[in-house]
């Protein structure tokens, strides 16, 4: 028999032996077991992976919407030396590092012809066939068309400037130089003829969606008044799918802006202002692809390449996002109101 | 009302009955003719439309073919092209792109999953959805110049300078904006009635994510990412100025790498005619690599019946 | 009096399906003939036949003559845009162009050749007029056509298929997504319509038959069961199945 305990403190009171003893240690690591259990559920059971798991989604995704910001930024820092020591003379004609002039007009003009240009031939040439497709294709040769058209969209852009590069030039300068003596081929007819082949696939897929969302119900009224198939595509289809085909135009804007490679090999990169589209020309683009590792110890240089990169930025940001937004926009308005 | 007014003689009964002249098969009236003509017309632009493609990879062929050897395969550059083959860019973009969805993938798909499954009413999915339409809108140089000065210059403790992770870096910056919106609509086209059967089933929010709704919409995620591994396989300008130049395998992230597009551009630009013959044979290598992956990525969503659009 | 419209052993498929099976009807001028049965039975496929909108449909064929005003509409020299003219359609669902009234109803005008504000402002007004319209929206006439309720939508639809000034005006169940006051409106301007032309209405509405026809046809699985004056067939309905479906057995 052990020694005799105090009685009075333990539960039971005068009745408690060796058996209430070990009860009560069991109770109490019962107690102490059921703490920690819950403590490490805590901290790494189911809900706490949830929250943890969580958490890193929600870290990723402020990271994802930063990416833009700091793009922004970024430029925006670099461009700063130039901005604020040029003025508005960053948009002045000359641009000759060497002698620290650094006015980007040349580039910013270069890069109007060039993308307008390319504008001009794609966009009624993409609405046609698009039109084309939509209204009058029997559907066995669409499908193929269609296919050639995205594979058209997948060819990387530096194969397009290849082929531009080696047989589109040489056939420009064959076709024209009778007509143009100074003509070598290079210049900005090459950069958008280029350009618009790229921007087809683009104008025509967009296009010609706007278009398919044009309820059937509309072309039969047309019919049953009397219309011919061409004049419900233009009356009735092309007017009800026009803010689609506007959207086209300016997400191919954004595109041909911002387009670099195939526009780089052929237009010359001559530091003029053109004059015709057979001149050679500089655009935004090509001058930071082909400047920006030299500019590295120059300052001003590098900052007046960036504020390049900079109005490059915002304005192909601007017409693409104009134009996703405007295709967004446009159908929830006319085509799926009904 | 009263009878037919002067100026609308056109419509008077029985025109469109009276027996017209018997031509056969020539349109009856100005306005057929014009429906035909258009018809015509419009079919001509379209088959216009196609040639460029037709030229352009007939050309890529025929000059590249004859110099697509097993050499050009499994040899690297040497004496700057006039020797050798490509066997450097070949890897180089692979682990180019291999190293890029290795950031990108993670992120994108992680930013997707979170403002589909737990913020979708939210304000901070918009500014994701925001600010990924606008990051696709970014042309590739401006990603290039970014690079350069943050991965190449600003952080080159970080990357070592003009490497392969600073080029990889950049690249996974472009991935972004196309994987997570694939996801995120990927996402958004399971039906509700599947998360609540796995909720109801005593799961939580986090498992049910990952293993029913993501699993739902697996092949659509894939179409997406395979899309995006195609566009960035065939970007140049990024890498201009962010991988540096190798003329053989990097041993490390840290060392330069070179690049099959990067390749094809200073092989086309160069004087020598037997160097641009190169160019050809390479850029049959990268239309392949490009190619097979988009046929694999329509081939997946096909199965999936979900149809990913690009760009 | 000679028949508007004589449809003579009618045969048509879509495909392999034997859609109609050989009709033979006859439509006199100035009434209004309602064409009945349940659904699939081909009633819309008969009157699109009518206006030729079955040229439309890649795999449909027939065989047998449909005379309007005594002339064979599938003859190779008919101009089928005027055809179209001279047949006036209206839809089922509204589908007013997404333009503005004016536009709606000067659509046609304009499709076939007539110029000039004056004569459109004419047109237009008459057109509305008739269609019981004009007083509602005169004063918005440049407002989206898309506003308009239902109902409107649906007299807009028919003030531009009048606008062409039509001869037989078909009208594919007008009033099947409309609300009933706007649905007694349109059967009150067919009532008041077929003193200037011939109207021929699909309807799955024994009652609405009743309250605005002349005549009835009676489809049932591509064929003509019945076909006579409204009242008569309605107390006195000669074939079972014609019964059946007027005390609505079936739908």
């Amino acid at each position: 028999m052990s020694a005799p305990i105090h009685r009075a403190h333990l539960p039971g009171g005068e009745n408690a032996t060796l058996e209430d003893l070990r009860n009560l240690s069991q109770r109490l690591l019962e107690a102490l077991t059921r703490m920690v259990r819950l403590w490490y559920e805590r901290l790494f059971g189911p809900t706490a992976r949830d929250l943890l798991g969580r958490s890193l989604l929600l870290l990723f995704s402020i990271t994802t919407s930063l990416v833009i910001v700091g793009i922004f930024i970024l430029l925006w820092a670099e461009s700063l030396p130039a901005l604020s020591s040029l003025g508005l003379g960053i948009f002045g004609p000359v641009w000759d590092p060497n002698r620290n002039l650094f006015g980007i007009a040349v580039f910013i003009t270069g890069t109007l012809w060039v993308s307008s240009f390319a504008i001009l031939l794609a966009v009624p040439l993409g609405i046609g066939g698009a039109l084309f497709l939509s209204e009058y294709c029997p559907e066995r040769i669409r499908l193929p068309l269609r296919m050639i058209l995205e594979l058209m969209a997948a060819i990387p852009s530096i194969v397009y400037g290849l082929w531009a590069l080696k047989t589109l030039v040489p056939a420009l300068r064959n076709t024209f130089q009778p007509l143009v003596s100074y003509y070598s081929g290079f210049g900005v007819l090459a950069g958008a003829i280029i350009l618009a082949v790229m921007l087809l696939p683009t104008v025509v897929a967009v296009s010609e969606d706007a278009m398919r969302m044009v309820p059937d119900t509309l072309r039969e009224a047309s019919y049953a008044l009397g219309a011919s198939r061409t004049e419900t595509a233009r009356r009735v289809v092309l007017s009800t799918a026009l803010p689609g085909i506007g959207a086209a135009v300016l997400l191919s804007l954004g595109r041909a802006i911002g387009e670099t490679m195939a526009v780089l090999m052929v237009t010359g990169n001559s530091l003029v202002f053109p004059v015709s589209i057979f001149d050679q020309t500089y655009v935004m683009t090509s001058v930071l692809a082909n400047q920006l590792g030299y500019a590295l110890a120059d300052p001003l240089y590098r900052s007046a390449l960036f504020s390049v990169a900079l109005a490059l930025l915002l304005v192909s940001v601007t017409f693409t996002t104009l134009g996703r937004m405007a295709i967004r926009w446009g159908m929830r308005r006319k085509g799926l109101r009904r | 009302m009263g009878n037919a007014e002067e100026g609308v003689e056109t419509m008077k009964t029985g025109n469109a009955l009276r027996k017209g002249r018997s031509w056969l098969r020539l349109p009856k009236s100005r306005r057929e003719f014009l429906d035909r003509a258009a018809y015509v017309s419009l079919g001509f632009v379209a088959v216009l439309l196609t040639l460029p493609f037709f030229a352009i990879i007939l050309d890529v062929i025929v000059k590249g073919l004859p110099g697509l050897t097993p050499t050009l395969i499994w040899e690297s550059i040497r004496n700057l092209g006039r020797e050798g083959g490509i066997r450097n860019a070949i890897v180089g973009s692979v682990e180019l792109v291999v190293i890029a969805s290795g950031v990108a993938l993670p992120i994108s798909i992680g930013a997707a999953v979170y403002t589909t499954e737990y913020s979708r009413q939210g304000r901070l999915h918009q500014i994701v959805e925001f600010t990924a339409d606008v990051l696709a809108g970014v042309p590739s140089i401006v990603f290039g110049a970014f690079g350069y000065v943050f991965f190449v210059w600003l952080l080159r403790a970080f990357t070592g300078g003009a490497t392969l992770l600073s080029g990889a870096l950049t690249l996974s910056l472009m991935m972004i904006p196309t994987v997570l919106r694939t996801s995120q609509e990927s996402l958004r086209a399971v039906p509700i009635t599947l998360r609540e059967a796995s909720l109801a089933l005593g799961a939580t929010k986090w498992s049910t994510t990952w293993r029913v709704t993501i699993r739902a919409c697996f092949p659509a995620i894939v179409t997406g990412i395979l899309l995006a591994v195609a566009r960035i396989a065939g970007e140049t300008a990024p890498l201009i100025w962010t991988t540096g130049y190798n003329s053989d395998t990097p041993w490390s992230i840290f060392d330069a790498v070179a690049s099959l597009p990067f390749t094809i551009f200073t092989f086309a630009m160069h004087p020598d005619p037997v160097v641009n013959a190169k160019a050809y044979a390479a850029s049959i290598v990268l239309i392949l690599i490009v190619l097979s992956v988009d046929v694999v990525a329509n081939w997946v969503s096909r199965r999936v019946g979900i149809l990913v659009r690009k760009g | 009096m000679e028949a508007k419209v004589e449809i003579k052993a009618l045969n048509a498929w879509y495909g392999d399906f034997h859609v109609l099976k050989n009709i033979n009807l006859q439509i006199l001028p100035y009434t209004v003939t309602a064409v009945m049965g349940p659904s699939g039975c081909g009633k819309t496929t008969l009157i699109r036949i009518l206006n030729r909108l079955c040229d439309l449909v890649p795999d449909f064929h027939m065989t047998g003559r449909v005379l309007v005003d005594r002339r064979d509409i599938f003859d190779p020299d008919v101009d089928v845009y005027q055809l179209r003219r001279e047949v006036g359609f209206v839809f089922q669902k509204p589908n007013p162009f997404p333009m503005s009234i004016y536009d709606n109803v000067a659509y046609g005008p304009r499709t076939h050749g007539i110029h000039g504000e004056t004569q459109f402002n004419k047109i237009v007004r008459r057109s509305l007029q008739q269609a019981a319209l004009w007083d509602e929206v005169r004063h918005r006439l440049a407002e989206p056509a898309m506003k308009l309720s239902g109902g409107q939508q649906q007299r807009l639809c028919l003030a531009r298929a009048l606008a062409v000034e039509p001869v037989l005006l078909l009208m594919d169940e007008p009033v099947a997504f409309l609300d009933p006051i706007s649905a007694q409106k349109i059967e009150e301007l067919v009532m008041i319509l077929k003193k200037r032309y011939t109207i021929i209405m699909v309807t799955h509405n024994v009652q609405q038959a009743l309250r605005v026809s002349d005549w009835a046809a009676f489809l049932y699985l591509g064929e003509l069961v019945e076909f006579g004056k409204t009242s008569s067939i309605a107390e006195t309905p000669a074939d079972p199945r014609t019964e059946a479906f007027l005390t609505g057995r079936f739908g």
